[in-house]
């Protein structure tokens, strides 16, 4: 073999190392299905020589990904799919409630030593707990929404327990006058509750009962 | 319907074809101007396969890949003419419009 074809099999290899890492970013069940074709139609549509994905595929395979993913599961019930996304957004609404928090503590501080010094210390401590349990609340969030989203039975429960979790923070910011010291903190835990509270219907409800209670779930 | 989805129907309508030879045919058909990138033409077509327009007709293994071919069903057929008719009766009034207007300019002026 001479020098330059064998250019083109290391340059061929390495392109399509490239375009297996961005297929990896499908569901599995998807790519088991296509994976070997769309490779396939990427490396017959890509120029002799090209070592790398081009930008515009990566973005366009990156976009695809995306859509597969947020695309309800066969058989799954569109109620079950919302509360996937309410989860998603929680998510997101607990890390804003992170942020709000990072942001107002100062204020929170001088309300709060402006009323009732003595309660200073117990309302640094709350903001203490608050900050360090985001990111872990963040991570239930997430875990959740990921095993509700495949049908896991369980996972309703361990989201049930949740939801009383997330309502007893409420609460006990709320005996503590966090409406009044810290209503930034408290209107962004509010709307985090509501979605919670949405979801807990949502995954209960009769159609997505019928989506649990399968024979064998669907997994993958 | 999308512009891509009725591209990658009408490139079926002619008989079944595999994924790159979809890609040539819609760019053929669009004159050039529709270039398929592999991420979109697989989310439409995984959609219109789980719509039931389209079935896969066989598949091979060339130079140790997989090759599937893609052909329409009969719903996929019905789907693409309703939709071929729908754009047909939009495109004839646009050009009737049109026509009566360049008239009426051609008349005054």
């Amino acid at each position: 073999m001479n020098e330059p074809e064998l250019h083109g099999v290391n340059d061929s290899a390495s392109l399509e190392r490239g375009y297996r890492r961005l297929l990896a970013c499908y569901p599995k069940a998807f790519r088991r299905e296509n994976g070997e074709e769309i490779l396939a139609v990427l490396m017959a549509c890509a120029p002799d020589g090209q070592t790398r994905p081009s930008l515009e595929a990566s973005i366009d395979l990156l976009k695809g990904a995306a859509r597969q993913r947020l695309r309800p599961r066969a058989g799954q019930p569109r109620s079950v799919f919302a509360a996937v996304r309410l989860m998603w957004a929680g998510a997101a609404a607990q890390l804003a409630l992170l942020i709000t928090i990072i942001v107002t503590a100062g204020a929170v501080k001088a309300a709060v030593l402006h009323a009732d010094p003595a309660a200073v210390p117990a309302a640094m401590t709350h903001i203490t707990v608050d900050k360090a349990g985001a990111p872990i609340v963040i991570a239930m969030w997430l875990a959740l929404a990921w095993t509700i989203n495949r049908g896991r039975d369980a996972a309703r429960f361990g989201f049930a327990s949740f939801f009383l979790l997330i309502t007893m923070s409420m609460i006990l910011s709320m005996a503590q006058g966090g409406a009044v010291y810290a209503p930034a903190d408290f209107i962004a835990g509010a709307v985090e509750w509501s979605f919670t509270l949405a979801a807990v219907v949502l995954i209960f409800l009769p159609a997505s009962n019928r989506y649990y209670r399968r024979e064998a779930p669907v997994l993958v | 319907m999308q512009e891509a989805t009725f591209l990658i129907l009408t490139a079926l309508a002619a008989g079944s074809q595999h994924g790159y030879g979809i890609i040539s045919d819609v760019s053929e058909i669009s004159g050039g101007r529709v270039k398929l990138l592999a991420g979109t033409l697989y989310t439409a077509l995984d959609r219109l396969r789980a719509d039931g327009l389209i079935g896969v007709d066989r598949e091979e293994i060339v130079d140790n890949r997989l090759r599937r071919y893609y052909r329409l069903t009969p719903a996929g057929e019905k789907r693409l003419a309703d939709e071929a008719a729908r754009l047909q009766a939009h495109a004839t009034a646009a050009l009737r419009r049109l026509k009566v207007n360049l008239n009426l300019a051609g008349g005054m002026a």
